[in-house]
């Protein structure tokens, strides 16, 4: 399910997280994003429940409906104007923060991406780089095809994962300083 | 019929101002388009807020009787971005009139929120921008303001030199997509840089790329009106009671636009309509950075020579155009047109600022006229006297 060579990019501990279940009537994929800044920096934005604003543009806004943060922990996300849907309610059913796992599933809103999971992962690639793989499942939405779906999620994900790497440099080199 | 519309243009009177003093007209300007609607609406549910299918209604009495609807509709009015030149005032009263020159034509203005939570369209009005060139813009923006922002506050700037540079050797065309071109490099510089704006995402660094606008903006010489549009905002000409669209939309399903992604390595998906990667529902936008190269800024550019058929130019945002025809809005201004007094004539109502009440009406009442219809988007209107001749306008109201 990984691209290339997924024994050297995720680890046996964790590669179960990225092995979904899938459904006839479900697509999955993922995507990887390499950053140039340490795990710690982009694990601690990454692992923010509260706040996917910070590194996801496509979130206007984000409340916290139920929870403290830990697993289980209902969010409401409202999207920026122009895209096909203005909230999703989300969950939070992964966080390890020892081996740098976040997960969550869409389980409201007035998107059409139904039974969405997702899992994030971090890797350190050197003392200073990071490598992400999210990797999801969801519905085929009724009229749209496996690959109209993957390439819609693929697009926002791509989009979320280069605007992370971008903040998480910006924060390296703040720290720098 | 007439009478029904003559009671409801009543409704938009508005004080006339008095001394034409630089101070005093910025709050003339303001009372000009008197939109003291009160917001004691609650929100609508989510599904109201997604875009109703257009309505093609070609009944010129549908538009008498939804002006009645309208009558009494309240709605939220947030910021209006109608930028106004600070120096109109001194502009009038310096310019010369020539037989190449003409005065500045009589123009209104709208722009509401409508039904969205948040205003992301703003309009910009340049009168004599430039030699003799007048420049209306209207920019509605989408995944925040900004971008639409910076095209009301530039993207006149910008056009102005690109004029200058040609000099003798003016082509409209060229002109213009160096221009569209130029204001999308600064959309995209800006949010490299560490500069911050004064909306939503100005905590983010680096700023957002998944934000943009689109751009239909008119250029009216005294020969020619040269409307370039990128986007799904749109310029309709009223010439002779005719409805001449002057731009077309850039829908991703526009099968010349579709053809164009495709051929760029994108998709058209149908979520929710048919999208850019099923993302974006139009196909030609300033900004959007992150769906380049198959969402571009490159403008289509439609030079029409003026006659003197002409009766007026309307911009406006899909707001309006998704539930308000061209040849319905056309039959509209019209009507508002018919009821003003001639030009020059004594008791004729000429704000300091160039706007026109019979303008300002048309534009309140196009306005009206999409939220009655339940538009759900921000609405933007535009309306340009194009009219040149006194008699003319007489005639009309021997018609009455």
């Amino acid at each position: 399910m990984l691209p290339n060579n997924p024994s050297t990019i995720v680890p046996d501990a964790v590669a179960r997280h990225h092995t979904h279940v899938v459904s006839p009537q479900q697509c999955c994929s993922a995507v990887v994003q390499e950053i140039a800044a340490p795990v710690s920096t982009v694990w601690s934005v990454v692992r923010r429940f509260d706040n996917p604003q910070a590194y996801k543009h496509f979130v206007k806004s984000c409340h916290v409906i139920l929870g403290d943060g830990d697993v289980g922990t209902l969010r409401e996300v409202h999207v920026i104007s122009g895209l096909p849907a203005a909230v999703s309610t989300e969950r939070l059913d992964v966080l390890d923060d020892e081996r740098h796992v976040i997960g969550f599933s869409m389980v409201g809103g007035d998107h059409r991406l139904f039974n969405y999971r997702s899992v994030t992962t971090l890797h350190p690639r050197s003392a200073a780089g990071t490598v992400v793989v999210e990797s999801y499942v969801v519905d085929v939405p009724p009229g749209n095809t496996t690959e109209d779906t993957r390439v819609f999620v693929d697009t926002i994900l791509r989009c979320n994962l280069q605007s992370l790497a971008k903040f998480a440099e910006n924060l390296t080199k703040l720290h720098q300083r | 019929m007439a009478g029904i519309c003559c009671g409801v243009v009543g409704e938009g009177d508005t004080p006339a101002p008095l001394e034409p003093t630089p101070r005093p007209s910025r709050r003339r300007s303001l009372d000009i388009l008197p939109l003291k609607y009160i917001a004691d609406m609650p929100m609508p549910p989510p599904e109201a807020l997604r875009k109703r299918p257009k309505l093609n209604l070609r009944d010129c009495d549908n538009a008498i009787e939804n002006c009645d609807e309208s009558t009494g509709h309240k709605v939220t009015k947030k910021e209006s971005k109608v930028d106004y030149d600070d120096d109109v005032v001194s502009e009038t009263k310096n310019v010369t009139v020539s037989e190449v020159e003409e005065e500045s034509p009589k123009f209104g203005v709208t722009s509401v929120c409508g039904r969205r939570r948040d205003m992301e369209d703003s309009v910009s009005v340049r009168p004599c921008f430039t030699q003799g060139f007048h420049y209306f813009g209207v920019f509605d923006g989408h995944g925040c303001s900004h971008v639409a922002t910076m095209c009301k506050e530039r993207l006149h700037e910008i056009v102005n030199e690109e004029i200058e540079s040609a000099r003798e050797n003016l082509e409209w065309k060229l002109t213009m997509e160096n221009g569209f071109a130029r204001m999308d490099d600064e959309v995209h510089r800006r949010s490299q840089s560490n500069q911050t704006f004064t909306c939503r995402c100005e905590l983010q660094t680096p700023h957002c790329d998944a934000v943009g606008s689109t751009a239909v903006v008119a250029v009216v010489t005294p020969d020619k009106i040269v409307v370039s549009n990128c986007g799904d905002s749109r310029a309709v000409l009223c010439r002779n009671g005719v409805a001449i669209p002057l731009s077309s939309d850039h829908k991703p399903d526009r099968p010349d636009e579709l053809l164009r992604v495709q051929s760029k390595g994108g998709r058209v998906i149908y979520w929710d309509g048919p999208r850019v990667l099923g993302v974006l529902a139009m196909s030609r936008a300033i900004g959007d950075n992150y769906l380049k190269p198959y969402v571009i800024s490159e403008p289509e550019v439609m030079v029409t020579e003026r006659t003197e058929e002409d009766e007026c130019l309307i911009l406006a945002s899909d707001g309006l155009w998704d539930v308000v025809s061209n040849e319905t809005a056309c039959g509209v201004v019209r009507m508002c047109l018919k009821a003003q007094k001639p030009p020059g004539s004594p008791g004729s109502d000429v704000a300091a600022d160039g706007s026109d009440r019979a303008c300002s009406d048309a534009s309140i009442l196009l306005t009206k006229l999409a939220l009655a219809r339940h538009s759900s988007d921000n609405v933007s209107v535009v309306v340009v006297d194009l009219r040149r001749d006194q008699r003319q306008s007489s005639n009309y109201n021997d018609v009455n």
